[in-house]
């Protein structure tokens, strides 16, 4: 019976997802577009649950849904003003619409057919058993933590790269832009933010500690300072100018370096690459990790900011108190 | 020697990806120090490259299991013939553009956020290229073919105005679909056969409709990020549009990256896949390419432009080893491509660093405008000239020892219409190269004779000289590149028709 | 066929939904959910495919999505970035001439 009512949870979800990417898509409205991102976001994270990747459900519900839509949110707030909308040349969609539609409708139903009929899904082990059997040797008891920080740690050293290079790439196009504040800040908004930012540290801080032995690590437990550095934002705090130079900078690429001297220096010491000494004790890991947080928190913090700082030592993001003028 | 013995043992690839990782986290945190820093880390690079290269020819291919986990649960990187080959020319390439980029992106004029902002950006992008080329890991291929990516986004978005910043997003965009569409590819094939490792997946592989599916996606992703027609629209603004070493850092070095990944696949992975229809209709792709890119080089008004569109057409030539690469002639295929990309890297960047000093001394870069450009004896263009020996494909260039091993193949395996497409391809070059020149020719009296940064006039004329004695010392890189290559047999270098 | 395999289809079309609504929708903003609705299409593809019921999900396939996510996020944050910065260039283009429709 339960069986029953799993399956027909996965299904409700699978055809939420779909049709939900479809309205998000068609929509004309793109604060509704925005929204039902979001949404779509969290029944994303649902379904990671129903598929028992429970890591891949806390990334997706505070990066996906979470960090990604407070981007989505800042772009639109840029992009939507007024009649000038920020678009790409190309066909008028309408026509073009309707005679594409059974076309393409027919490729992705014979993909599915095509996939899902193969004797080999499913037919092999994969790969849970060699983890599970090898997780002794390292210093870390959950497999998912296990593959990133050293099975596989080379491609989270790259991934981490990737984050460093989308802050410079970001700061590259142009200095920050003011954030237009109101003043005063409401009581209730301040309480409310008093309450949830020792909330939200504490729980980062859990979920850091935690991976190292159940769904958590140190992405999921960035992405969530993450989010309480852009509440601080809410609150009008700002870093001041005098941090924003190479300390932010230090604490931007800080963990990617260690990271990265770590892997040097295994291959200094025994020529090869993320060979760690002793085959990776737990407190290495943890405080590569820690490292890694800390920086990915000011990583997508930055990200969102939209701009690099500007270089007379000014408040970083800089205020701008008039709400007449064009809205930074 | 113990010296030599101690150089030769040490992880020379390995430490071609860290160092660039390294300088570009350095090069972001000390803005200051951003040029000696940027310069220190190529002349290193260029250095381990060096090594590179001699360690392979000494000990041979070489592999490395990334944390002393083997496939499947582990990655493992490879340097082997066509991987060094590819990080020596992108250390030689990236070096002298480099140092033309000292003199294009001053540090201390007036815009110096350029400068700070080009370093890390294409040290990132070096890294990236590295880490490419010795990887033998679907996944980790994505993770590398992503930074490349997003780093030459951000350089094609340097120069600031509406049209680069356009075309750098579009750039990004078509470049995400292509990545996304290898992944799906990567993840059927890892559901079906429990590894992404190249050497384990060419064992284990077998023909099914799920791994015939994957190789389509995958393909499908890789021919959008490496610009074969038709799905090269996003190539010439984005080329065009860049700062000058931008353009040489995309157009020689960055559209090899995904080319690089494909050649991988199909002589590896998918080897023993019965492939003739996908092989003709890339080498049909290809030809149209040649055709296509040529002829649009032919009307452009615009030299940066003109050179990208020869980048589309050159890629074409690229897409002609799927065809050709038969029993016999596989061997000859895969060196006259490997020989064809050294050539064309170093000619095409030395085009687009001419192109970018004349674009400073001159103000603009209209071809029809260009009289008189770089003084009065237009030694510009004499070393546009040079470059173009090369892309044209005369002898005794690498481009020439290239085609020319192309045109043997295509007569041995008896596919005899390619040779008039190759030979068209050429003329045409000649023809676009020409019209450039006579514009720059012409006998204009100039009063002023604007100066150009020192450091900006030898890099093209080295990059020239590289590419023309290609042909001649061919022995040397052919050898290296057969090295642990995939494919056997000898090189054709005669063939009777 | 599986029950879990209904991810995997979901997957696919989301793939292909995003797919189409990037080539096809013109606002630069909708591209960019587009291109995250692909993404997300890959992942479930990925995961769905790989996930055998009664067993714990392969932590391989995991990290490998793990990375995704992020890769993906910062190719969001990039092309947001540009989206401003040409509104801004187009803007500023505007005040001082005529209005123009397309560029790029």
């Amino acid at each position: 019976m339960t069986l029953l009512f799993g399956h027909l949870i996965d299904l409700l979800l699978a055809v939420s997802l779909t049709v939900l990417a479809w309205r998000l898509l068609a929509t004309s409205d793109l604060f509704k577009a925005t929204v039902l991102f979001i949404a779509f976001g969290l029944l994303m994270a649902l379904a990671w649950v129903r598929l028992d990747a429970p890591d891949l459900a806390l990334a997706e519900a505070v990066i996906g849904a979470g960090i990604t839509g407070v981007l989505l949110l800042t772009a639109l707030r840029h992009l939507d003003s007024g009649a000038r909308v920020a678009r790409m040349s190309g066909r008028s969609g309408r026509r073009s619409l309707r005679v594409l539609l059974p076309a393409l409708g027919i490729m992705p139903a014979l993909l599915v057919l095509l996939c899902l009929s193969s004797p080999h899904i499913r037919s092999t082990a994969g790969l849970t058993a060699s983890v599970i059997e090898r997780l002794d040797q390292i210093g870390t008891d959950h497999p998912v933590t296990a593959v990133l920080l050293d099975f596989r740690a080379y491609d989270t050293l790259l991934e981490t790269a990737v984050l460093l290079l989308a802050v410079v790439a970001v700061w590259s196009l142009h200095p920050v832009r003011p954030i237009f504040s109101p003043e005063p800040i409401s009581p209730a908004q301040r309480g409310l933010l008093r309450l949830l930012l020792p909330v939200l540290i504490m729980t980062s801080l859990y979920l850091l500690w935690r991976g190292s032995h159940a769904p958590g690590g140190a992405f999921q437990a960035g992405a969530l300072l993450a989010a309480g550095l852009l509440l601080l934002l809410l609150s009008e705090q700002r870093l001041p100018g005098r941090w924003s130079g190479m300390f932010l900078r230090l604490l931007l690429a800080g963990g990617f370096m260690i990271f990265l001297l770590v892997a040097a220096g295994a291959l200094v010491g025994t020529g090869t690459l993320l060979d760690y000494p002793g085959g990776g004790a737990s407190w290495l890991l943890l405080s590569i990790e820690a490292a890694l947080s800390l920086s990915i928190a000011a990583l997508l913090a930055t990200a969102v900011i939209g701009g690099r700082p500007s270089d007379r030592s000014t408040e970083f993001p800089p205020r701008r108190k008039d709400p007449a003028g064009e809205e930074g | 020697m113990i010296l030599a013995d101690f150089l030769l043992a040490q992880p020379w690839f390995v430490w071609l990806i860290l160092l660039p990782l390294g300088g570009a986290a350095s090069t972001f945190v000390l803005p200051r120090r951003v040029a000696p820093i940027g310069f220190c880390c190529a002349l290193l690079i260029l250095a381990g490259a060096v090594f590179s290269v001699c360690q392979l020819t000494a000990t041979g291919s070489l592999t490395q299991a990334a944390g002393h986990w083997s496939a499947p649960l582990g990655i493992v990187l490879r340097a082997d013939g066509l991987a060094v080959v590819m990080l020596a020319t992108t250390a030689g390439v990236g070096f002298i553009i480099s140092c033309y980029a000292l003199g294009y992106f001053p540090a201390r004029g007036h815009e110096p956020s350029r400068a700070r902002y080009f370093w890390p950006l294409w040290l990132f992008v070096w890294a990236g290229c590295n880490a490419l080329y010795v990887s033998a890991d679907l996944f980790n291929l994505y993770v590398t073919l992503e930074i490349v990516t997003l780093a030459a986004v951000a350089l094609t978005a340097l120069e600031g105005g509406a049209p680069a910043v356009g075309a750098a997003l579009r750039y990004l965009l078509t470049s995400l679909v292509g990545s996304l569409t290898y992944l799906a590819g990567v993840a059927l094939l890892y559901a079906g056969w429990g590894t992404v490792d190249l050497s384990l997946l060419s064992q284990v592989l077998t023909e099914d409709p799920l791994s015939r599916t994957a190789m389509a996606l995958m393909i499908c992703g890789l021919l959008l990020k490496s610009a074969l027609f038709p799905l090269h629209f996003w190539l010439p603004p984005a080329h065009g549009k860049a700062p000058a070493p931008v353009s040489a850092i995309l157009s020689a070095l960055v559209v090899k990256t995904a080319y690089v990944v494909l050649l991988r696949l199909w002589f590896e992975v998918f080897a023993s896949f019965d492939r003739a229809m996908t092989a003709h209709l890339l080498g049909a792709l290809g030809s149209a390419a040649i055709i296509w890119g040529s002829l649009m080089a032919l009307r452009q008004e615009r030299l940066k432009l003109l050179i990208a569109y020869s980048t589309v057409a050159q890629i074409g030539y690229l897409f002609l080893v799927f065809p050709l690469a038969g029993a016999e002639t596989a061997a000859t295929v895969w060196t006259a491509v490997i020989l064809f990309m050294v050539a064309h890297a170093c000619g095409k960047a030395a085009m687009f660093l001419v192109a970018g000093t004349i674009q400073q001394t001159a103000g603009h870069d209209r071809i029809s405008q260009m009289a008189g450009a770089g003084g009065p004896i237009g030694v510009l263009a004499v070393v546009f000239a040079l470059a173009s020996v090369t892309i044209i494909g005369l002898p005794p260039s690498g481009g020439f020892f290239a085609k020319w091993l192309l045109l043997n193949a295509a007569l041995a395996t008896g596919q005899w219409w390619y040779c008039p497409v190759i030979l068209t391809g050429s003329l045409l070059a000649a023809a676009y190269v020409t019209r450039v020149l006579s514009w720059a020719f012409l006998d204009v009296r100039r009063n002023v004779c604007p100066v150009s940064s020192r450091v900006m006039k030898w890099p093209p004329l080295a990059l020239c000289l590289v590419a023309l004695l290609l042909g001649l010392a061919a022995y040397g890189p052919v050898r290296v590149a057969l090295t642990g290559a995939p494919v056997t047999g000898h090189v054709l270098v005669e063939q009777r028709p | 066929m599986n029950d879990l395999s209904v991810y995997a289809a979901a997957g696919i079309l989301l793939f292909f939904i995003g797919l189409y609504a990037l080539f096809f929708r013109r606002q630069l903003l909708r591209k960019i959910l587009a291109a995250n609705v692909m993404g997300s299409g890959v992942f479930l593809i990925f995961i769905g495919l790989v996930k055998q019921p009664g067993q714990s999900t392969d932590p391989v396939p995991q990290a490998m999505v793990l990375t995704g996510i992020i890769v993906t996020l910062c190719f969001t944050a990039a092309a947001i970035a540009l989206a401003i910065r040409l509104k801004e260039l187009n803007e500023e283009h505007h005040s001082a001439t005529r209005p123009e429709d397309d560029f790029g």
